[in-house]
């Protein structure tokens, strides 16, 4: 019987074959503008995360600082923030000094006046504006610290940036399920009601919904499945090209590609059921 | 088996179907003959609940009630067999394609078991020879011999025909009454609506005349019993031959209103018993 529900997809697919080449490019032209936001949003991530790797609190010490103060202190913030690294005196004047790069201007210096500092790495959670914000005022009024930095404009600015993207996707997400749902449902109520001396039939002979509709949503989900994988193989070309003429771009993950080609066929499931149910009651009285 | 009950059935100001009820029992053959819109084909629809009374009550077995669950409604068309005036095969399909269809709807069968139901259908229907064949490679005769395998492939408890000699030329009108007669011979009911008294007495069941949408009376109508009793032509006659050996003793004498130089085959070959397997049937 489940063979049968595929012969009659195959089958309406071969003879209604305009219609379905129809919405198979109009749906992988969707999937593919969908596709580009996706690459562009997933190379922003993966810049971000970059970007975000190295987001670190820096605590400078006060020089008064004991050996045992500063280890006690080390442990501490390892244990409510994350890992710290401690940089001496002498190690942050000659980081200094390699950046600044010029020596006559550093032997105008007579003594180091850079203070030894913590540099801690946050801890995943704590990687966004407010949270650095608190641990940031926490830490300070720790009694050996001096001051604390975290370059607070610049982590808001990359937390707005990221809501950006995520919202961006969010919107383009919307706008091309929409999109699939619309071609879908359209494409299915021309494809029954071309269909509608045999799903008549049907119904007069006593087919249930279930049975007139199977092979359509198969049908409409293999459409889904064909056009996802042709937009897939069209944003694959333009990464492997962007990537030889621009600029390094990776493509999608597979976790990625899965939830791209999961998500057309479902929303293509979702249309073909909504189509269905309402033509099938014009159609198949 | 089939009961309606005062029903009326309005199409807008138009009235088909006017305080109509009657009854028929299983095995019963019933005829309705009436002119054309006179509401044979109303009456056929609200059996099948394609449409829904204005007024009144129709039973088809347990199915009871003016408007039906679309499930319960395809499971009631299900139990019941149509054969319709133009055929309704899917022109893209081949007879036995069509015919397996109305097996599969029924979601009981695998498709090993589809094969043989198919082909036994067929066999009564004297087309195991053009089960390949597309219906516009078929003649209007042959097209109505495979709607009515398809009618009768799930073995209904009733068979509805709507007009079924309605297209047909006299020679296929008479192969198709032989059929039909044959059938009932094997137990299933057949209620047959048309406009031909012919048809309608050579049937063999109760007539019960309609007229503007209401029973006018049982009988054939008194124009007909002067008719000419037609009789076989030759034609008939060889493809009757043709029929499965095991074909039953039927009677198919068709009578023609006055002036109707038609002639209907007479009595058919002798049909199966009910639930007899068909020769060579696999």
């Amino acid at each position: 019987m489940r063979l049968y529900f595929f012969r009659e997809a195959w089958r309406s697919f071969r003879k209604h074959s305009g219609i379905a080449y129809t919405a198979i490019f109009s749906l992988a032209a969707t999937l593919t503008l969908c596709g580009l936001f996706l690459l562009l949003a997933h190379n922003a991530q993966v810049a971000l995360r970059l970007i975000g790797d190295r987001r670190e609190m820096v605590v400078y010490l006060r020089d008064d600082v004991t050996t045992e103060q500063r280890d006690a202190l080390v442990a501490r913030l390892a244990e409510l923030y994350g890992g710290a690294t401690y940089v001496s005196k002498q190690q942050a004047w000659d980081e200094f000094a390699q950046q600044v790069g010029d020596p006559q201007l550093l032997e105008s210096v007579d003594q180091n006046p850079l203070p030894a500092s913590l540099r801690v790495r946050l801890r995943p959670e704590l990687l966004n504006f407010p949270a650095m914000q608190q641990a940031a005022k926490q830490v300070s009024e720790f009694p050996e610290v001096e001051d604390v930095r975290y370059g607070g404009e610049w982590v808001r600015r990359l937390d707005e940036l990221s809501a950006m993207f995520e919202a961006g996707a969010l919107a383009v997400g919307l706008v091309v399920a929409l999109a699939i749902v619309f071609v879908i449902y359209n494409t299915l109520r021309l494809t029954v009601l071309a269909r509608r001396h045999q799903v008549e039939i049907m119904s007069r002979l006593g087919a249930t919904d279930r049975f007139i509709a199977t092979p359509f949503v198969i049908e409409a989900v293999a459409e889904a499945l064909v056009a996802a994988l042709l937009a897939l193989g069209i944003l694959l070309g333009l990464q492997q090209a962007f990537m030889r003429q621009v600029v390094s771009v990776v493509f999608l993950s597979l976790p990625w590609v899965a939830g791209f080609v999961v998500a057309a066929m479902v929303l293509a499931w979702l249309a073909a059921m909504l189509a269905l149910s309402r033509v099938l009651r014009a159609v198949g009285s | 088996m089939i009961t309606f009950e005062h029903v009326t059935k309005r199409y807008g100001e138009r009235l088909a179907l006017d305080s109509v009820s009657w009854h028929m029992d299983e095995g019963e053959c019933v005829v309705f003959l009436g002119h054309s819109g006179a509401g044979k084909t109303t009456l056929l629809r609200l059996v099948t609940h394609e449409t829904h009374p204005t007024a009144g009550t129709v039973t088809v077995g347990t199915f009871r009630g003016p408007r039906l669950a679309r499930a319960k409604r395809a499971l009631l068309r299900r139990t019941l067999g149509i054969i319709y005036e133009d055929f309704r095969l899917l022109n893209d399909r081949t007879v036995f394609e069509n015919v397996a269809l109305a097996v599969r709807i029924t979601g009981r069968f695998v498709d090993a078991e589809v094969v043989p139901r198919v082909l036994y259908a067929l066999e009564e229907a004297g087309l195991q020879q053009k089960q390949g064949a597309f219906p516009s490679e078929l003649s209007a005769g042959e097209r109505q011999r495979a709607a009515i395998a398809r009618a009768i492939v799930n073995r209904p408890a009733v068979i509805l025909a709507d007009e079924p000699t309605g297209a047909l030329e006299r020679h296929s009108a008479g192969e198709v009454v032989a059929l039909l007669k044959r059938i009932h011979a094997e137990g299933a009911a057949l209620l047959l609506v048309t406009t031909r008294p012919g048809v309608a007495e050579a049937m063999g069941g109760r007539i019960l005349r309609l007229d503007d949408g209401r029973l006018a009376g049982e009988g054939a109508p008194p124009a007909t019993a002067a008719a000419t009793t037609a009789t076989v032509t030759a034609a008939a006659r060889a493809t009757l031959a043709q029929a499965p050996p095991s074909a039953g003793a039927a009677s198919t004498t068709v009578a023609e209103p006055p002036g109707g130089a038609s002639a209907m085959p007479p009595p058919g070959p002798a049909g199966p018993a009910p639930g007899a397997a068909p020769g060579g049937a696999p």
